[in-house]
């Protein structure tokens, strides 16, 4: 709904008004596209080498984790933690912007934000009233575009003026932002929801006593939904597509970015959608793309927390239980094709130059996905890392260099994208030079084992103090599931990163640092 | 969109939401056999009922001081092998001199960042990261700090770069000049984004261009700071008799005070006084301000005046008020928002601040033809809560929304321990926290009402636009009669030849 996410960059040196401008440039963009830029966090085995002291943590946390799956389908993870009495809860569900129709843009989003709205009986003071000035509303509104579309405009003027008395009307039974209210009325913090390419994630926190109040609220809030004050929240996402693209420059590079890196697969399509597409989005599109993609077996819940688990068991039969089974949805089955020449593009704007470069990769089912990680880490993670000591520290030609890998998501094949602020007075070009010298010789010539020691603990290490949070370990688990078909994954995933090698390393950018599998798009500034 | 929680330090643009991970409390898993959970059937939630929550834990601590002067906190927590740290010195950016202006910034960046006597930038950077560790040091507009994260493996290793970064700094005259010109591509890029120029150019309307609660870093004060400007500051600024150092994880309280005594026992404070000179802050300019940015197809508004201080009596009254505004169900969100849907993000909130008077700020961003309309809206939510009580509906969920979620101040040691901290640098009271408690339960309608007429003044207020002048139709003139809107320049000084 406010749709940001932590985004890590790499620790450096920028200074903090910088990195902090930054951080906020890319995560407008990405609404709520979370666990980007680190590699997701692994597991690990060998007792030989450093930080081997962490495993039996490790083992100790994924044996507080519990399982089951209701007969309608959903599937649910409890991860018990008595630290305090609190409980984080998240609600994935496995839908994103990704599964959108052409012309649809921006529909799960939208839903996302509609979502917040309440239900037959929650937000609203006379529901079968109400129901019936909403249905007039979209009739309404179907003329409206339908005049619009015959460009007769007196007569859309009219319409419009109707919609607006209705919507007044409307506005009478609300009960505004009730749902909300409710959650943090009862002591509920962190409400909020995000929508990624790939998934959508409901969230938030309560005191562990009112473990029920969430299975009430969040089994209503998709049992019998009110995609209500429609017409209002148009309004509000239109506005937060021109704070996150229009009025962004790099939310415009980082637009076409994906248009030019993608030439068929869904993820060449803004996550919020396109004006047009919001524009004329209507109800009827919100409730069938909800009834196709949030049937229970579409749907993770994650409890993690001070609670029992036979408990949340019990409650979740009674609650989710009455959810009804759907088919499943259909998955995304067309395929980027291979791309065959270097892509470029440049954009002038008000700002300051930037520079991107992208490559496509597989998706994370892919056995080569934490090899993916470990370049990440490679090549700009910390201070050591290769691209950063060489391009900001020491050629001082980039006030900061990162990256993004997954890139719009990572359930299907995507990108991994890395970009470099120039310093005053530099070419975004001599950027691309320095990175590919640097991509050329990691396809070249192996890592020394200090470099792939020092990314296997970091991975490990950063997995532990993932553990500190409960909302952090509840998208995790979340994740992991959704995308790779267990929670076990997350675990499991650091014998891979173990098992890495430098010839691993080697081959896989060998493969992908191709110029015909390269996208660059660059930033200059417009004279003004 | 965000809204302050009442307890965390109130940031300038509070933006990113923050993962602060640490550990745990006591564990209290039940063993064996449990019964079968009873029965459950699906309820609307006015049907529920709940039990008592238990009560919070706060973790065992010590606090002792070493002859030198240092303050040391101690919270043990066993939960993960880890063990973090961070010492808080008695300084801050806004005790520079204004020709200097980001000396502080830049000593605090430099002084991790400049390596040590021992070991080069380089060589302290491999060290750390080859143990999944770190070590980072700043200094802030009000505080200066130095932190370390370690396995706790690694602990004595760690604990010993972090006490040589803190007292054996090399500031490395190349790493200095690397630091000068990520400073400058800063200063290049602050235009980039039409919030960062809403929010540094409201702190200049309010506190003053040349206040240190406002005043910009720019080429000719960078310029003018030299080596032995951080290093004198440094010697003033990092010193025993001005450090609290709170260590929380998983280690052993005798091995640690060991570690703590030999890296810090022998260190002398130096004769100089310490800076402790609070600068004091007033309001500079009053009414309406526009930065044209042709280019941008909305606006972002700031509107609001100086406000107070945490330690204020108004404070507590105003904090609920912050929930009555701001939140879902807040009057903002649900009037500006989703009713007039004229903003994604719409805000204004008391912001109080720990010594100093902080800011009353609201805002947020709407299309270039809707900035009059959003304007007053936002103004007349504001005129509302002074003119009228709040009902008493909005007490009750506002007290509800601070009281309930009083147990999320105390989700792990560290989040606990640094809140300690900072009461002890700002010179509260230890139980602060909860005497804030108190307070809400204690709070009136009237008392509210009361407190928004004193602290909140419509003549008083800054409203800054940046957006493009020749689409804001209505103009800003039409605010109010004989308006008159100052223009702001915010072309970037070029340094001296």
């Amino acid at each position: 709904m406010f749709g940001f996410s932590w985004f890590s960059t790499p620790f450096h040196a920028l200074p903090k008004a910088l990195r902090r401008s930054l951080h906020r440039c890319l995560v407008l963009f990405l609404i709520g596209v979370v666990a980007l830029t680190t590699a997701p966090p692994a597991a690990w085995a060998r007792s030989t080498t450093p930080g081997s002291s962490v495993q039996p943590y490790l083992d100790r946390v994924a044996k507080a984790v519990t399982e089951f799956t209701l007969a309608n389908g959903m599937k649910f993870i409890v991860l018990e933690r008595h630290q305090a009495p609190v409980v984080s809860f998240m609600l994935y569900a496995n839908v994103g912007a990704v599964n959108e129709e052409e012309g649809k843009t921006g529909v799960a989003h939208y839903l996302e934000h509609l979502a917040f709205k309440g239900t037959e009986r929650i937000g609203t003071r006379d529901f079968a009233a109400e129901q019936q000035v909403l249905a007039e509303m979209d009739d309404v509104f179907a003329q409206v575009l339908a005049a619009e579309a015959a460009g007769n405009t007196a007569q859309a003027e009219a319409l419009r003026s109707r919609l607006e008395t209705l919507r007044q009307q409307a506005a009478e039974y609300v009960e505004q932002n009730k749902y909300g209210q409710i959650v943090e009325q009862a002591g509920g913090v962190g409400l909020n929801a995000t929508t990624g390419a790939d998934a959508t994630r409901y969230f938030y926190s309560l005191p562990s006593n009112k473990v029920e109040l969430w299975m009430s609220l969040e089994s209503e809030r998709f049992l019998e939904p009110v995609f209500r004050e429609f017409y209002e929240e148009k309004d509000v996402i239109l506005e937060e597509r021109r704070m996150r693209v229009d009025n962004s420059p790099i939310g415009k590079l980082m637009e076409v970015f994906l248009e030019k890196a993608f030439e068929q697969h869904p993820y060449r399509r803004p996550i919020i959608g396109y004006e047009a597409d919001l524009y004329t989005a209507t109800r009827d599109d919100i409730q069938a793309f909800f009834d196709a993609y949030y049937g229970p077996n579409n749907l993770i819940g994650v409890v993690v927390g001070d609670v029992n688990p036979r408990e949340i068991r019990a409650m979740v039969e009674a609650y989710f239980g009455r959810f009804e089974a759907r088919s499943l949805p259909a998955e995304v089955t067309i395929a980027e094709p291979r791309q065959t020449a270097p892509r470029e593009f440049t954009l002038a704007l008000p700002s300051q130059p930037w520079y991107l470069e992208g490559y496509h990769r597989p998706s994370i089912t892919d056995p080569d996905h934490v090899v993916y990680g470990m370049i990440e880490g490679i090549l700009v993670n910390g201070r050591t890392s290769r691209l950063y000591k060489d391009l900001v520290e020491d050629r001082q030609v980039a006030l900061d260099v990162g990256s993004i890998n997954g890139f719009p998501g990572d359930k299907y094949p995507n990108m991994l994208l890395l970009y470099g602020l120039p310093a005053p007075n530099v070419e975004p070009d001599a950027i691309g030079t320095l990175m590919q010298d640097h991509l050329g010789r990691l396809s070249r010539e192996p890592v020394s084992q200090e470099e792939l020691d020092r990314v296997k603990t970091q991975a490990r290490a950063g997995l532990l103090r993932r553990l500190d949070s409960n909302s952090g370990m509840a998208a995790l688990l979340a994740e992991y599931e959704a995308k790779t078909g267990s929670w076990r994954n997350v675990f499991a995933e650091l014998a891979a990163i173990d098992a890495v090698t430098a010839e691993d390393v080697q081959r896989v950018a060998r493969a992908t640092f191709q110029p015909n599998n390269r996208t660059v798009g660059k930033l200059v500034p417009a004279e003004s | 969109m965000h809204w302050l929680t009442s307890f965390s330090l109130v940031r300038r643009r509070p933006l990113l939401p923050w993962l602060i991970g640490v550990l745990t409390l006591i564990s209290v898993v039940a063993w064996g056999w449990q019964p079968p959970a009873a029965a459950v059937t699906a309820r609307h939630y006015t049907d529920l009922t709940f039990p008592e929550l238990r009560e919070i834990q706060i973790p065992d601590y010590e606090r002792y001081e070493l002859d030198n002067g240092l303050v040391v906190y101690l919270m043990e927590n066993h939960e993960l092998p880890l063990v973090g740290g961070s010492a808080t010195f008695r300084t801050g950016e806004r005790l520079v001199d204004g020709d200097k202006t980001g000396l502080g910034n830049l000593m605090g960046d430099a002084l991790r960042l400049g390596g040590t006597e021992a070991l080069s930038a380089d060589a302290l950077n491999l060290a750390l990261e080859q143990r999944a560790a770190s070590v980072e040091t700043g200094i802030d507009e009000a505080v200066g700090s130095a932190s370390f994260s370690a396995l706790s493996e690694d602990l004595e290793t760690v604990f010993g770069l972090f006490s040589d970064v803190v007292r054996r700094p090399a500031f490395a005259p190349d790493r200095i000049e690397f630091l000068k010109t990520q400073y400058r591509g800063s200063i290049a890029r602050r235009n980039d984004n039409p919030d960062d120029i809403a929010s540094r150019e409201f702190y200049k309307l309010i506190y003053g261009d040349n206040s240190p609660y406002a005043r910009t870093i720019e080429y000719q004060t960078l310029d003018a700071i030299s080596r032995d400007d951080l290093v004198a500051f440094y010697r003033t600024s990092v010193r025993p008799d001005q450090m609290i150092l709170g260590i929380v994880g998983d280690f052993d309280p005798a091995q640690m005070k060991a570690l703590i005594a030999d890296a810090f026992g022998d260190w002398e404070a130096p004769a100089a006084p310490p800076l402790t000179q609070v600068p004091d802050a007033r309001q500079a300019r009053t009414g309406v301000f526009l930065v044209d940015q042709p280019q941008l197809t909305q606006s972002y508004v700031q509107i609001g005046h100086l406000g107070g201080q945490l330690s204020e009596p108004d404070y507590v009254p105003l904090a609920v008020l912050n929930e009555v505004l701001n939140g879902f169900g807040g009057r903002l969100f649900n009037e500006v928002r989703s009713r007039q849907g004229l903003a994604y993000v719409v805000y204004a909130y008391w912001a109080a601040r720990y010594d100093y008077p902080g800011i009353f700020m609201g805002g947020g961003q709407t299309r270039s033809e809707t900035t009059v309309p959003f304007i007053q809206s936002v103004k007349r939510e504001i005129a509302a809560v002074r003119d009228r009580p709040i009902t008493d509906d909005e007490l009750a969920r506002a007290k509800d929304a601070v009281l309930n979620s009083f147990v999320f101040n105390f989700q792990n040691p560290s989040q606990i321990l640094s809140r300690l901290i900072r009461y002890e640098y700002y010179g509260y009271p230890s139980d602060f926290v909860f005497q804030f408690q108190r307070g809400v339960e204690a709070t009136t309608v009237s008392q509210i009402q009361a407190a928004a007429a004193r602290q909140l003044n419509p003549d008083d207020l800054v409203i800054l636009v940046v957006g493009n002048k020749a689409a804001i139709q209505p103009p800003l003139e039409t605010l109010a009669p004989n308006m008159t809107v100052t223009a702001i320049d915010i072309s970037i000084p070029e340094a001296d030849a």
